[in-house]
């Protein structure tokens, strides 16, 4: 999940804290010094977050564009100046753009607002938003809800006392609502002080940044993992289970199947699966930076002690399949290895959705088990067939060919059809009653009966019109077929019925072809 | 996402009353003449449906895309109303399909034009309607039991779709004051049935339609809340195509549903079957499928808007597939899809295309000319459907390689399972279990003969490893190791051991070559305790990393072969196998057939092999000739710590 820190510039940033201390401090330094907190953690703990930091007062700027480098990102906040009013809606939109163009409208972002709280004043002011907020058009539309998943956090420079002195703090819930409830908003407790700022931007990252941790288990193998990015919890219907599921940070592997049978599942995200050193782990969220070289050297040393997410990894290369990992109850997502264009190569997890059939194609996920369990291997003895896809067990409409009247195109088609037959008899008699039978259902169903009767009137004309050359059974099969369709017009319940099929009249002709032999 | 919203369940009434067996006014030719006729044929008079046929027809195809595309948890009720209502269907899943449905309407058939019009009333059907409407469904039956206590939080909602000839606005009113107050008491019924749920909402679509080239009585209005529980819409619409038109607009909007045109398709042409022309064929989905152009607002992307459907369809293009392609596509969604008009050529190509097991890369038409795949059409078994790839940068590049994390370094994971090693553990082997031995063992034998190099995983290693001849012998010593550990179990895992032994008394000329100072003696001066050793500290890493070598070795002969097929290769050479049950192998031999008398001397030697100690000099001797006092060349400062040499029997 991206984030995007969004950092108030406007004068009212400058204005001082009083500190017992003898440095001065002004707002803007607390926000900096919580975010450069925020950043390193990041930089230590979260490593492959992409994170934006925009400026704004009443005009923005993207000041660093999404990086990794955390660097470049500190550095970025010693080089701030001071601008002049704050214009929330311009910037939330400036937001918008930046999230969009980078990521698209699919993939979740953080968005992290840093304020002291002031909300402007006249137009572009918070407050004026929102008081215009009911008389936008879809050209001036509120930059919320983002048009994309979000989490609008909101860290004030303030303590709740300032903010409710004010309307403030009813206007930043505003905005938290216009998100959907997709968001929260943070205050210092206490007096505005270095200590409390930490304890604040300590309290976003225990919300949000901190990494998930699982194990990973195959049997009696197992492996510590970090799942990146952190699996968000789901809901699968607000109004039967609005409990939103969160995934297990046991991840049991039940079972092994062919990438061609799962056949790119529609998946909700999808994780790097990280072994973790297990020694390293315990030191995870000191939050301070180990020495270089110590940290190398420990990386080398793990990586020399086997670990199970290799070896999954290689396997499922090597012979082309994923791992079926249990989530959590009636809840299954897979692993597998994914390699980006530079040869590297990874473990993934991809999340199905939660319930008992997350793949049509696949059947319940409960009634899967091991070929060894199958009476006969459903693989074949030569692995030449597959158990998957199931089939549905009634077959959708382009695979049943149904009969659409609505265009007359496709009337004529059908009429045509039995036409082209009508002229090939006896050669297409089956075909010929199959089209047959076939129009007479549809046109009861319709309830046409005036078609049937035209088409028999067609039939009988078909008839005068045979060449002398016609084989004799190709007017005794018009006229017959004429008939029937007669009968089923008058649409009296002994000759419409609709599962009755008109047959071919039995004719034959075998004698009287040796005569003329 | 709520299961039990209003499009959980719809009733269809359909008036069945006698004006509705009135023609539409709209003319079909169906007697269309073909080419090479023969002249002067007056073609039939043209056809035309009734109010009835062009309902019913309508209604079907409201069904079939529904069905098409949401074939669980979007359920039908059909209800026809003359002088009674008559309920086609139950909300069962098994009475879901179009087929029952249609044989149903047949039993119906078209209304009676004589009956007394003062007995029929659309009335019937619509008090019908929200009777059904009460009646709980499988899917709300099962959640609340599945929830229990909370078993309240399960909605009853649905929809009335009605089509009926309505006399004026008035009449209009009638029909909503009549479903309104039926719902009223049939609500009341509900709160005191265990069967029954009362309805919470209920959206009733009431569809005015009426002869091409007639006034209409009834005017058109948008959805109005008639009480907290219903809401109303009325739709004038002429029959003919303007219904069907109609109701395919009706079916997108209740289940939103979104509409996507594939753009160049290349299709045989049916006259040159050498030509191909480019089509375009329009389908219906959820909407959710097109969440990336939604959101982003990329109009551009739109396309035509067809003959004044409701919609703009997205027009993506068709980019031809490659054949045999297994790849797991980062896909965000699939959707079913439903085919606009299913029945026509370009449809029907696309979908049995798809439906024979082929997948189609759609690609976003751009203006800068960047390609852009952000769709997939893929049929899984018989169901066709369209996948959202992923085409937006993803938040995971760059990702550290899992050959940089823990274990990373490690080489010599044994990956895959081969026959021997998870066979020879059994307590009792087959014939076929003790073949696939065998046949494991020549495979390696025959890699060695080739110098083949022995498939350990070079991934991460760092500087070289180990010469190649030396692999070869660790690994025979570990196969031996392994084998000898269940040489106990019975006669056949002895005959596993025997083979493997065989094979491992090199011709003399290639020993000699890979001799580097080792000598026999050694050899079988330590065998005997290597091999108790052996057996007490082999480990389970020893048979995986068996595993994987022998595995490995197969593909590579498999691959080896696969080259020797082609026509300018040599001939294969003659199997192994049976040349090394020959207890005296000269190298000649491995190149012939064998004969009927080395093969039999051969098992005889074998069996009498087991039956006493063989002479250490016989054992390794080269031509049957043995060379004397090794261990003095040994002394002289070979290799002498190597454990776990290879003995003859």
């Amino acid at each position: 999940m991206p984030t995007v820190v969004v950092m108030d510039v406007s004068l009212s940033m400058t204005r001082p804290v009083s500190l017992e201390g003898s440095e001065e401090y002004q707002r803007k330094h607390l926000a900096a010094h919580g975010l450069t907190m925020l950043f390193e953690h990041m930089a230590t703990n979260y490593k492959l977050e992409f994170t934006a930091l925009v400026v704004f007062s009443s005009l923005w700027e993207l000041m660093v564009p999404f990086t990794r480098d955390y660097n470049t990102l500190q550095e970025a906040l010693s080089n701030m100046d001071d601008y002049d009013k704050t214009c929330l809606e311009s910037a939330l939109v400036g937001v918008c753009n930046i999230v969009q163009q980078e990521w698209g409208g699919a993939i979740p972002c953080q968005v992290v607002l840093v304020t002291d709280g002031c909300l402007g004043i006249g137009r572009g002011s918070l407050r004026h938003s929102l008081a215009t907020h009911s008389q936008r058009s879809e050209n001036n539309r509120f930059p919320l809800p983002f048009p994309f998943p979000s989490k609008l956090y909101i860290m004030c420079m303030a303590n709740l006392e300032e903010l409710q002195s004010t309307d403030s703090l009813d206007c930043l819930e505003r905005l938290i609502d216009l998100n959907n409830g997709e968001g929260q908003i943070f205050t210092i407790d206490g007096p505005l002080c270095l200590k409390n700022v930490q304890s604040m931007f300590g309290k976003l990252i225990d919300l949000a940044y901190t990494p998930f941790h699982a194990v990973l288990k195959c049997g009696h193998l197992t492996a510590d993992v970090q799942v990146f990015p952190r699996p968000e919890p789901f809901v699968v219907d607000e109004e039967i289970d609005p409990v939103p599921k969160v995934i297990n940070t046991d991840l049991e592997i039940v079972g092994f199947i062919d990438i061609a049978d799962i056949s790119s599942p529609p998946v909700l995200s999808r994780h790097l699966v990280l072994p973790i050193a297990l020694n390293k782990g315990d030191e995870v969220g000191t939050g301070i930076t180990d020495d270089n070289e110590d940290e190398n050297s420990a990386n080398q040393i793990a990586g020399k002690i086997p670990n199970f997410c290799v070896l999954l990894h290689g396997s499922l290369k090597v012979e082309g399949m994923v791992a079926i990992v249990q989530l959590g109850p009636e809840w299954h997502g897979m692993l597998y290895s994914q390699a980006d264009s530079k040869k590297k190569s990874n473990l993934m997890m991809s999340l199905f959705e939660p319930g008992p059939e997350p793949l049509p194609w696949l059947g319940k996920m409960a009634q899967l088990g091991p070929i060894s369990d199958a009476k006969e291997n459903p693989y074949g003895e030569d692995d030449n067939k597959s158990p998957f896809p199931l089939q549905p067990k009634n077959k959708r409409s382009y695979a049943q060919n149904v009969t659409v009247w609505i265009k007359p195109s496709g009337l004529q088609t059908d009429v045509q059809k039995i036409l082209r037959n009508a002229r090939k008899l006896p050669e297409k008699t089956q075909t010929f009653y199959k089209e047959l039978n076939r129009l007479r259902k549809a046109a009861l169903a319709f309830g046409f009966l005036d078609l049937l009767k035209g088409v028999a009137d067609m039939l009988e004309r078909e008839c005068t019109l045979l060449p002398d050359t016609a084989h004799p059974d190709a007017a005794f099969q018009l006229t017959h077929a004429a008939q029937q369709l007669k009968l089923a017009s008058t649409g009296t319940s002994e000759y419409a019925g609709y599962d009755h099929n008109i047959t071919p009249l039995q004719t034959d002709f075998s004698g009287s072809s040796t005569e003329r032999m | 996402m709520k299961i039990f919203s209003e499009s959980h369940k719809t009733v269809f009434v359909v008036d069945h009353c006698p004006y509705m067996a009135e023609s539409c006014r709209q003319h079909v030719e169906f007697d269309m003449l073909v080419k090479n006729r023969t002249q002067g044929i007056i073609p039939l008079a043209p056809i035309s449906k009734s109010l009835w046929t062009c309902s019913v027809e309508s209604s079907m195809e409201y069904c079939r895309i529904m069905y098409d595309i949401f074939p669980f948890r979007k359920l039908v009720n059909f209800i026809v109303s003359d002088s009674g209502a008559h309920v086609l269907n139950s909300w069962t899943q098994e009475d879901q399909n179009l087929q029952e449905l249609m044989a149903a309407l047949a039993a119906v058939g078209p209304p009676n034009p004589r009956a007394d019009p003062e007995c029929c009333s659309i009335l019937h059907g619509l008090v019908a309607a929200v009777e059904t409407l009460c009646k709980i469904t499988e899917y709300q039956h099962e959640a609340r039991t599945l929830l229990m206590e909370n078993a309240e939080r399960v909605g009853n909602r649905g929809r009335i779709i009605c089509i009926t000839n309505a006399k004026s606005d008035s009449h209009v009113r009638m029909l909503e004051d009549c479903v309104q107050e039926t719902i009223h008491e049939h609500n009341k019924l509900a709160a005191n049935s265990d069967h029954l749920m009362q309805i919470q909402k209920c959206e009733l679509v009431l569809i005015h339609t009426y002869p091409v080239g007639e006034d209409s009585l009834v005017s058109d209005r948008p959805k109005k809340e008639l009480s907290p529980v219903l809401t109303s819409e009325v739709h004038s619409v002429r029959a003919g195509r303007h219904l069907a038109t109609k109701l395919n607009i009706l079916v997108q909007q209740h289940f939103d549903l979104a509409s996507t045109t594939i753009t160049n398709i290349p299709m045989k042409e049916e006259q040159h079957a050498n030509t191909s022309a480019n089509y375009d064929v329009e389908l219906l989905h959820h909407k959710d499928a097109h969440v990336d152009f939604l959101k982003s607002g990329d109009t551009h992307l739109g396309g035509s808007s067809r003959e004044g459907s409701f919609k703009e369809t997205i027009t993506l293009k068709w980019c031809t597939p490659r054949t045999n392609n297994i790849e797991l596509h980062y896909c965000t969604g699939a959707y079913r899809i439903s085919p606009v008009d299913v029945n026509s050529r370009p449809s029907s190509c696309l979908t049995n295309f798809l439906l024979n097991g082929r997948s189609v890369l759609l690609e976003q038409p751009r203006k800068s000319g960047s390609k852009v795949i952000s769709h997939m059409l893929s049929s899984h078994g018989g169901e066709i459907f369209l996948h959202v790839l992923s085409s937006s940068r993803s938040i995971l590049e760059d990702p550290p390689s899992i050959s940089e994390g823990c274990g990373g370094r490690v080489t010599d994971y044994r990956i895959t399972v081969v026959p021997l090693a998870s066979v020879i553990v059994k307590e009792s082997l087959t014939e076929e279990d003790v073949l696939n031995c065998q046949k494991t063992i020549y495979n390696l034998v025959d890699m060695e003969r080739k110098n083949d190099p022995l498939p350990i995983s070079t991934v991460g290693t760092r500087g070289k490893g180990p010469k190649r001849d030396e692999q070869y012998r660790i690994m025979w010593n570990e196969l031996e190791t392994l084998v000898r550990a269940h040489i106990n179990n019975s006669e056949k895992h002895q005959r596993v051991l025997e083979c493997l032994m065989a094979c491992r008394s090199k011709p003399p000329e290639e020993e000699e070559r890979k001799k580097r100072g080792r000598k026999r003696e050694d050899k079988e001066d330590k065998s005997e305790k290597t091999v108790k050793d052996y057996e007490q500290e082999k480990s389970w890493q020893d048979s995986e990393r068996l595993k994987g070598i022998l595995e490995r070795g197969k593909e590579e002969l498999a691959e080896a072969e696969i080259i020797k097929d082609s026509p300018d290769s040599p001939e294969p050479p003659n199997k192994k196998p049976l040349v090394e049950m020959d207890d005296t192998p000269p190298v000649e031999k491995s190149k012939g057939p064998v004969s009927l008398l080395s093969f039999w001397s051969n098992r005889i030697n074998t069996a009498n092999s087991r039956k006493h100690q063989e002479f250490a000099g016989r054992l390794n001797s080269v031509n049957n000739r043995a060379e004397l006092y090794q261990h003095l060349k040994e002394e002289n400062g070979m290799e002498t710590t190597e454990n776990g040499k290879a003995s003859r029997q």
